[in-house]
């Protein structure tokens, strides 16, 4: 079931009315049974995945929870400070290999269904599997959202083994946290502390709030049918072309195109799940702070896929290099190399951070490229950021509004250069596509043919009117204004010829229907 | 105390000094990498040993919140 179809249109107005109509101590189950419905209509079968994985992190939660409580029952009776200190590290040993456990457990399930698609065609080669095999895989091993909430439930095991927040002892609850039906196609990525707070709360219905989350989703399917989708006609045919000698200038185009058509897909679902849960009275943290308006790649990483980088940089970084070996590898390498030293276990947990980030979005050796690219980038631009400055310095450059405009040009090429890896069908047709951009840009022949790449003239006009409104409201949102606030403030007149001319755009110009899978999201295949 | 997270402070981030708000990690003022330069350094001067379930937002969050989490480590 997708958020842009008829069913969950139907799915989340009954949910909705029976919601607020439900005594306010029982909404959340409103939400568990929406949510099961919702997982079960997109998995199209038995949803085994998320049902083992949330059944270890249940499991694994009340053991932590206990063994935290014997803790504290066991250290209350003793007086002396390293008999204590000892009796701590047993517990905390014992509570670090149930959690190793459960992440080998639900991460094999991960990795188990993640690479079956490069595995089953493998075993079909070899005969071993039958056609029953084949429908079992596909309705059981395939579920929905497995990446999302097999991370969300390895945070919420780290979380409880922290004593950032209590074990959940009501299994239904766990499920409804880790399938809440707007964030587990695609994120974002919650934590367990935040969202449990929200579901607990009473919640009271305001036209206002359903208002504002209506019109953010519309906003997003805006974002989605209006640009992503119509940039999708120029961008597949373009990487899908089996045409030799495509100029530099039309991959050039389709790259910059196809860096637009990521943000829009995904930052349109993102306000679409928000925009959903706003009218449940659910807050959802935020995923995307306009990112290409970064003066720095580090700062790009911080404004897109927001809760995914926090999640890497708590649960995989901070763990790496404050653990035993993190330690001590610091240790080593400030005595080896005094200067340098202080960055090294900072250097390889970022490494470790972007070759996981990589795997994480997909299979392909591309993706580990693409990982290890922007690894290097961030290590070398956070060891050097001291010499920048001084660079900067004695270069007399103060940071103006062209040094800006300089460094946000500079970041956009960065990620161009990345999106190349992960748009272009293989490596080989990157290669092809870098060549062409050095070797093969041909300007005049580009601008010529840029129509007759399934884009006619009046589709780009659209594409560049749509482009320039989404451009108006970011530098609305930048300067810390709110777009919904904004119109709410204007007379009704106003208002409606908005909410009427959005709607018209969206049925006039979205993209619907034909061969192209209008609801399919891009970071669905992540 | 507060002097030496303080020098700390100033050699890594001297942002952080100035900054006033109280979410340092999230509006960049503080990168990860700055955060674990400034954990290891804390960790060497005061001989203490700062868990990664410490290295949260919140406890990073201005400079204030640090001095407060190497107090409390420093008294346990």
């Amino acid at each position: 079931m997708q958020f842009l179809s008829a069913a969950f249109i139907i799915l989340w107005v009954i949910s909705f009315a029976l919601y607020y109509l439900a005594p306010k101590t029982r909404q959340w189950m409103i939400l568990a049974v929406a949510s099961g419905l919702f997982y079960v209509a997109g998995t199209g079968g038995i949803p085994i995945g998320i049902l083992l994985t949330g059944a270890g992190a249940y499991a694994c939660g009340l053991y932590l929870k206990r063994s935290l409580a014997a803790q504290k029952h066991a250290l209350s009776d003793l007086a002396d400070k390293e008999e204590k200190k000892a009796v701590k590290l047993g517990f905390e040993r014992r509570r670090r290999r149930v959690q190793i456990l459960y992440f080998v457990y639900s991460l094999g399930i991960l990795l188990c269904t993640k690479y079956m698609v490069v595995i089953l065609p493998f075993l079909r080669q070899m005969g071993m599997t039958t056609s029953r095999s084949d429908a079992f895989f596909e309705r059981v091993v395939m579920p929905l959202g497995i990446s999302f909430y097999t991370l969300t439930a390895i945070g919420y095991v780290v979380d409880v083994g922290r004593e950032q927040c209590g074990a959940q002892e009501n299994p239904v609850k766990l499920f409804l946290f880790l399938a809440y039906f707007p964030a587990i196609t695609q994120g974002p990525f919650n934590r367990f502390a935040k969202l449990q707070g929200e579901f607990e709360r009473e919640h009271v219905f305001d036209y206002e709030r359903m208002l504002f989350g209506v019109q953010r989703f519309v906003w997003g399917a805006f974002k989605k049918l209006v640009i992503a989708d119509r940039i999708n006609l120029f961008v597949g045919n373009v990487f899908g072309s089996a045409q030799e000698g495509i100029p530099g200038s039309i991959y050039a185009a389709a790259v910059v195109l196809y860096m637009l058509q990521l943000y829009a897909d995904f930052s349109g679902y993102m306000d679409m799940a928000l925009g959903i849960s706003e009218t449940f009275d659910i807050a959802l943290p935020e995923n995307f702070k306009r990112p290409y308006f970064s003066k720095s790649v580090a700062e790009f990483w911080r404004r897109w896929h927001i809760t995914l980088g926090t999640w890497f940089k708590d649960y995989v970084m901070f763990s790496f290099v404050m653990s035993g070996t993190g330690r001590k590898i610091g240790k080593a390498a400030k005595k080896r190399w005094p200067g340098f030293g202080k960055h090294v276990t900072g250097v390889i947990g970022t490494m470790l951070v972007w070759l996981l980030t990589g795997m994480w979005h997909g299979r392909t050796a591309s993706y580990i490229l693409w990982g290890v690219y922007y690894g290097i980038i961030m290590c070398v631009s956070l060891v050097l950021e001291r010499q920048y400055g001084i660079w900067r310095e004695k270069l007399h450059i103060k940071g103006g509004k062209c040094y800006s405009l300089f460094a946000v040009v500079r970041t956009c090429a960065i990620v161009f250069v990345a999106d190349v890896l992960i748009r272009a069908e293989s490596l080989s047709q990157a290669g092809e596509i870098y060549r062409a951009f050095f070797m093969d840009f041909r300007l005049k022949e580009g601008i010529l043919g840029v129509t007759d790449w399934g884009l006619s003239r009046y589709g780009f006009l659209l594409l560049a009117a749509a482009c320039l409104l989404w451009l108006a409201v970011s530098i609305w949102e930048e300067r810390g204004k709110d777009v919904r606030r904004t119109l709410a403030a204007c007379p009704m007149a106003v208002r409606w010829c908005c909410y009427y001319g959005v709607a018209l755009v969206l049925l006039i110009t979205g993209i619907y229907g034909g061969s192209y899978d209008t609801a399919a999201f891009l970071y669905q295949s992540f | 105390m507060e002097e030496k997270v303080l020098e700390i402070l100033e050699e890594y981030c001297e942002e952080a000094i100035s900054y006033t708000g109280d979410n340092m990690m999230e509006e960049g003022v503080i990168d990860s990498f700055t955060v674990i330069n400034v954990v290891s350094e804390l960790e060497d001067v005061f001989d203490i040993e700062i868990d990664a379930k410490y290295v949260v937002a919140e406890n990073f969050r201005n400079k204030e919140a640090i001095i407060e989490l190497v107090r409390q480590l420093t008294e346990e």
